[in-house]
């Protein structure tokens, strides 16, 4: 009843909304950079787009997660506590070289994420609370191993932070790769299928059998490992690992990203074209601005701007 | 009979294992940094090397005595100072502050207390009532906000415990609220910064500031030092470029990136801070930049910038010097003898240039 | 001018929802210290009648006259300070509130300074909750007291706060016996301070043991109202469900065929003394291949509960479950399923569609496993499965992509069908299945279950639709209360025997006399 009274909607306004729902976050990109390459001096360069790539990898990366754990009608605020996690850990295993310290950073950021899915899956905490205890203990944990910033000077980190193949950096392949992977699970996947029709309708899934605690818990494993590569990819770049700040308000990008590339809050469907897009088209914002030398709070306000077009375009479509 | 008590048998037992496992890697210490051989322990002879300096008292700024304030003369030596720090020592400023104290309190003979608030005010108003109670003769408190001491302050003054801020002033009348407010001017480190980039750019071309965090006074204070300076002595060195990098590193860095290809004709670059300094550094060696392209000024002294110095990278860093333990220690000595000190006390911060910096690399913090 | 006779005088009211009219024309008198029952099964309009005394809904036509005066009520609140309380099944007060606050709730005593008087307010809260058997220390938080202590409490405010009227929504459905007497006593102690009382319940035990007079709701109508000790509990039931007495239908008005033989002796379900606190106690049922077997009962009689249990969904505190002759392990959905248990769940836009997702996801939900090997799903495999489906149950859908939210009804339960079908089960639990969906559509549903049958598979068969129920059941299992209380097989399965059952008389007819009340 609730589909006919919407079929009978104005059809121009309708169609409008629902182009902007599907198409809006590739417009805006698109739109960014016609406006950057008319006004912005110097933008239209292979050293450019490869600034803003580099710059924007880390949080693809982390929005993959994200999207993954919003599918389920979850949230993971954790995500910057556990790259400030991973930046100490690689930073304290570093001296037995970088494959084993990526394999400690891999088991702490699988204990956040099982502690953060046992808390939702099992004991049944609501996932913005469940998360939020990690967001604020993850990043004590990671001042505690490490309590300042301390640089490193490692060579098979820095290539990992600059090096490239063929002029692409590996921070924009691994992205890539990642985005390329995540996607496939969620179209392909048992488990995929499983994690959408959980955010979708979580009493039918249970109903029809589905193993819905392992597939969250799994969901926010995944998430807390992709934030990993995220903070230590932030960390190979910078050649420093930095605790206090890294990964400040990243959960916050994330979610940005994700929602902006079209992705419901409400759980169900999962956009990862769209999420990718979602942290380009925050990042050009961000770039445009900087670029331009506009007042650092326009950034924060062009943000609100873009969030709340990407709400208003989403109305109608979450909840059932 | 079919039971059904299967709750939470899923995965409990994996999460269990891995938690003790990471648990495991931490407890049994077996971290090894890459730096431990490398990196170790500041010595503390280059603390002792670099105390700080007052700046003269210009004549006529007001003073402060015991019979002023109130209370009464007792030897410094066998006292209780008790010191609260408003930060975790998570950075080289705090680390160095927190030490620089204990360091003057043990040449000195002084009983020390000490605390942390960890950054929550409500803490650092208990810990000074803590210490307080504990029996400390006097005060040396780094303020993590200048408003709402008055609690403190009341329960300071009905002991009489005369009271030294460092670094951040609290709202509360000099001389009867508390003694003395010790701490650098900030917005003279932003002129000698301009003298720095002036020199630097032979006062001429376009500069940019990457700012501090919005909203902070060390930010407001050091940008309008460097840009009162650079108006008044260098007419043909333009800002055309201000955008917050957060006092971080990465923010630094990511800022500096986009500067570089938007305005490449960028001659210089000031920072508020070291950590964005060696962010813009990052930056200028990623894009392929030679030591010394783009003049990069930065303040606070730590021992990284300073090594840039060296390697040419930073052309100067103001100090922001954190060793307030002799000043402060200083000027607690001479007021309970009873003889006068100054209600603000400014103190001169060295700095580091390429003549300076490879001789003077151990007194950087 | 002299208090008018009656309390509560509705006249002519009625309530439409878009496509849906849940109160049509009702009227009601209420005199004080009456005890009027208000039943009717699901959708008759019991809690459209609730809603629209206590000011939750508005009448589209119709009076309400209340001591007198006509009234419009804006809010419960409203109607609560006017004096018609409610209590409701979930208890509405504040967990973490002492007893004593949530009894004075809005209207604490206060002292001489406008501050709270603690001491007294707990002390007539003693007094008030002792009235009522109830003896806890009122300064506890709410919380800590057991569902029916929570319940007294939830009374005693509802009483203090001077009511004329009390209206109790299904109020024993989470009580123990001792505390249902407690409260059956309350209700006669209101009685008597000429307070009206409006009992709605399932349970026919409790209309007769408390109430006078009785008004019954069928499809948003007052299809009967007078005395309750006038009407036999056989004729409560068949006015409830709108049948008539002595009327014998096998066959004719439903597309089952009727006559499956069970093909095999050995049972392929057999749930024995199936027990969930407050809800089902000590329910056996069995399944022969081939068979459908009926679960008949009024509405919370514990038949979805009886399906849930043996489906894994309801935790069961005792009883055992064996699938062709194998035990179960109780309490899991996903083990119940690989033995080969299916249920179609009664609520089958929350429950049972995946909305958001296409016909061909939600056919192969549960059988994605099967169709995957290393975790990669073998699209080849679904779209043969789901095109199988699609054609067997001829399921109308623009394309295998679209969303099954999109779908009618009809088709929605044949794509949950078409889910459990997949997975090749030996036992269909279907609570349901043909609510709320068109004439055409109900009847293909009916002939599949039919076919199924002959197939071999065990059918347990809920549905509140009676021709239904016994035109498509080879046995019918009557529960009531949570309990069974009786079993139809062959020639017994009619209508008649169905509601005589129910009512409380013993299958083979024979009429028992009724203690109606007791007090």
């Amino acid at each position: 009843m609730a589909e006919a009274a919407l079929r009978t909607a104005p059809l121009d306004k309708a169609r409008a909304l629902q182009w902007l729902q599907k198409y809006g976050v590739y417009a805006g990109v698109a739109l960014l950079l016609v406006v950057n390459i008319a006004i912005t001096p110097h933008f239209l360069s292979a050293e450019n787009f490869r600034t803003q790539a580099v710059q924007v990898a880390p949080v693809i990366i982390v929005a993959l997660g994200m999207a993954l754990v919003i599918g389920t009608e979850g949230v993971d605020l954790s995500v910057g506590a556990v790259m400030a996690l991973a930046a100490s850990v690689t930073a304290l295993y570093l001296g037995y070289g970088l494959v084993p310290a990526l394999l400690v950073v891999a088991v702490f950021a699988a204990a956040v994420g099982l502690a953060n899915g046992a808390l939702v899956a099992l004991v049944g905490v609501q996932p913005i609370v469940a998360t939020l205890a990690l967001m604020v203990g993850g990043r004590g944990v990671a001042l505690v191993l490490l309590p300042q910033l301390q640089d490193l000077r490692n060579p098979q980190l820095a290539s990992l932070g600059s090096g490239d193949v063929l002029g692409i950096p590996y921070l924009i392949l691994i992205a890539a790769g990642l985005a390329l992977l995540v996607a496939f699970v969620v179209r392909r996947t048992t488990f995929g299928r499983q994690l959408l029709a959980i955010g979708d309708s979580r009493p039918a899934a249970q109903l029809a059998g589905l193993p819905v605690r392992r597939v969250l818990i799994l969901v926010y494993v995944i998430c807390a490992l992709l934030a990993a590569v995220a903070g230590v990819l932030a960390t190979a770049r910078l050649q420093a690992s930095d605790p206090t700040s890294l990964g400040n308000l990243m959960e916050l990008s994330a979610i940005t990203a994700v929602v902006v590339g079209g992705t419901p809050l409400t759980g169900g469907r999962v956009n990862i074209a769209g999420t990718v897009a979602g942290a380009v088209l925050i990042q050009l914002l961000t770039a445009t601005l900087i670029k331009h030398d506009l007042p650092p709070s326009w950034t924060q306000i062009a943000q609100a701007v873009v969030i709340v077009a990407a709400v208003y375009a989403a109305r109608g479509r979450g909840k059932r | 009979m079919q039971r059904t008590t299967h709750r939470s048998r899923l995965l409990a037992r994996p999460v269990v294992v891995a938690l003790a496992a990471a648990v495991a890697l931490t407890a049994t210490s077996c971290a090894k940094s890459e730096d431990d051989a490398s990196d170790g322990k500041k010595s503390p002879a280059a603390a002792a090397d670099s105390e700080q300096k007052v700046v003269t008292p210009k004549p006529g700024s007001k003073t402060c005595t015991i019979d002023a304030y109130g209370g009464e003369k007792i030897d410094l030596k066998g006292a209780t100072v008790g010191f609260s720090q408003s930060e975790k020592e998570a950075n080289p400023f705090r680390i160095a502050e927190t030490q620089s104290i204990k360091d003057e309190a043990e040449k000195r003979g002084v009983e020390l207390l000490t605390a942390n608030a960890q950054s929550q005010f409500s803490k650092q108003i208990s810990d000074v009532q803590d210490l307080l109670a504990k029996g400390a003769d006097l005060l040396v408190i780094a303020p993590l906000n200048s408003d709402g001491w008055d609690p403190v302050l009341q329960a300071a003054a009905a002991k009489k415990v005369p009271i030294v801020t460092i670094d951040r002033k609290i709202n509360a009348t000099a001389c009867k609220d508390y003694v003395s407010f010790i701490a650098s001017d900030f917005v003279e480190q932003g002129r000698r910064a301009a003298d720095q980039m002036i020199e630097a750019t032979d006062g001429k071309g376009e500069v940019a500031i990457l700012l501090g965090s919005a909203g902070n006074n060390v930010t407001t204070e050091r940008t309008k030092g460097f840009k009162e300076r650079v108006a008044e002595k260098a007419p043909g060195l333009k800002v055309v470029f201000e955008q917050t990098g957060d006092f971080t590193r990465e923010k630094g860095q990511q800022v500096t990136e986009q500067l570089i290809q938007s305005k490449p004709g960028i001659k210089g670059i000031y920072a508020e801070n070291d950590e964005m300094g060696l962010g813009a550094v990052a930056a200028l060696k990623g894009a392929g930049k030679k030591a010394g392209d783009i003049r990069i000024v930065t303040v606070d002294g730590t021992r990284n910038a300073v090594q840039g110095v060296v390697d040419g990278w930073i052309s100067g860093v103001i100090e922001s010097n954190p060793r307030f333990g002799p000043l402060a220690f200083q000027t607690l000595d001479t007021f309970t003898q009873g003889k006068e000190v100054p209600q603000d006390v400014v103190i001169q911060d060295s700095a580091y240039d390429a003549d300076n910096a490879e001789q003077d690399l151990g007194k950087a913090y | 001018m002299a208090p008018p006779a009656e309390v509560l005088a509705v006249r002519g009211l009625s309530k439409s929802f878009p496509g849906v009219r849940a109160l049509d024309d009702v009227d009601l008198t209420l005199h004080p210290g009456e005890v009027h029952a208000l039943i009717g099964e699901n959708g008759a309009g019991k809690s459209t009648l609730i809603k629209l005394l206590t000011g939750v809904y508005r009448p589209d036509a119709g009076d309400i006259v209340f001591q007198g005066d006509k009234v419009s009520f804006a809010t419960p609140l409203e109607a609560q300070k006017a004096g018609i309380s409610t209590i409701y099944q979930e208890v509405n007060l504040i967990p973490l509130l002492s007893v004593a606050r949530n009894l004075f709730l809005g209207r604490e005593p206060r002292n001489r300074f406008g501050l709270l008087d603690s001491a007294r307010m707990n002390r007539e809260a003693e007094q008030a909750l002792g009235a009522y058997g109830v003896r806890v220390d009122v300064r506890r938080p709410l919380r800590a007291l057991g569902v029916g202590a929570q319940q007294m409490v939830a009374l005693a405010r509802a009483v203090a706060s001077e009511a004329r009227i009390v209206i109790m929504d299904e109020p024993t459905s989470s009580l123990e016996p001792r505390e249902v007497e407690t409260l059956f006593s309350v209700i006669r102690r209101l009685r008597d301070e000429g307070i009206a009382v409006v009992y709605v319940s399932h349970r026919l035990d409790e209309l007769y043991a408390v109430c006078d007079t009785v008004t019954v709701l069928r499809d948003g109508r007052r299809v009967h109202h007078g005395r309750l000790a006038d009407l036999d509990r056989l004729s409560l039931v068949s006015t409830m469900l709108g049948r008539e007495l002595g009327e014998v239908r096998r066959e004719g008005l439903t597309k089952f065929t009727g006559g499956h033989h069970a093909t095999d002796s050995r049972p392929v379900l057999e749930a024995r003394g199936l027990t969930v606190p407050h809800t089902l106690h000590e329910v056996s049922v069995s399944i022969r291949p081939g068979e459908v077997v009926g679960l008949g009962g009024l509405l919370g009689s514990g038949r979805t509960e009886t399906a849930k249990a043996v489906s894994g969904a309801l935790p069961t505190s005792s009883g055992s479950i064996t699938v062709a002759g194998i035990p179960l392990r109780g309490g899991s959905t996903p083990a119940a399923i690989r033995a080969g248990i299916s249920l179609l769940p009664e609520d089958r836009k929350s429950e049972g569609i995946v909305p958001g997702l296409s016909v061909r996801e939600n056919i192969s939900l549960a059988v994605l496993p099967r169709l995957s090997r290393f975790g990669l799903v073998s699209e080849a495999r679904v779209d043969s499965i789901v095109d199988t489906f699609v054609e067997r149950l001829r399921i109308k859908a623009s394309s295998p992509r679209q969303k099954v939210g999109e779908l009618s009804g009809g088709n929605q339960q044949k794509v949950l069908l078409a889910r459990w079908l997949a997975m090749n089960p030996k036992v269909l639990l279907l609570d349901e299945p043909t609510r709320g969906i068109d004439v055409g559509a109900k009847a293909e549903v009916q002939k599949l279950v039919d076919e199924l049958a002959a197939d071999g598979l065990g059918v347990l068969l809920i549905s509140s639709d009676l021709e239904e129920l016994i035109e498509g059941s080879d046995r019918v299992v009557v529960l009531k209360d949570g309990a069974v209380v009786g079993e139809l097989t062959g020639d017994e399965v009619t209508e008649d025997k169905l509601m005589r059952t129910i009512a409380g008389h013993s299958p083979d007819g024979d009429a028992v006399e009724e203690a109606a009340t007791d007090g």
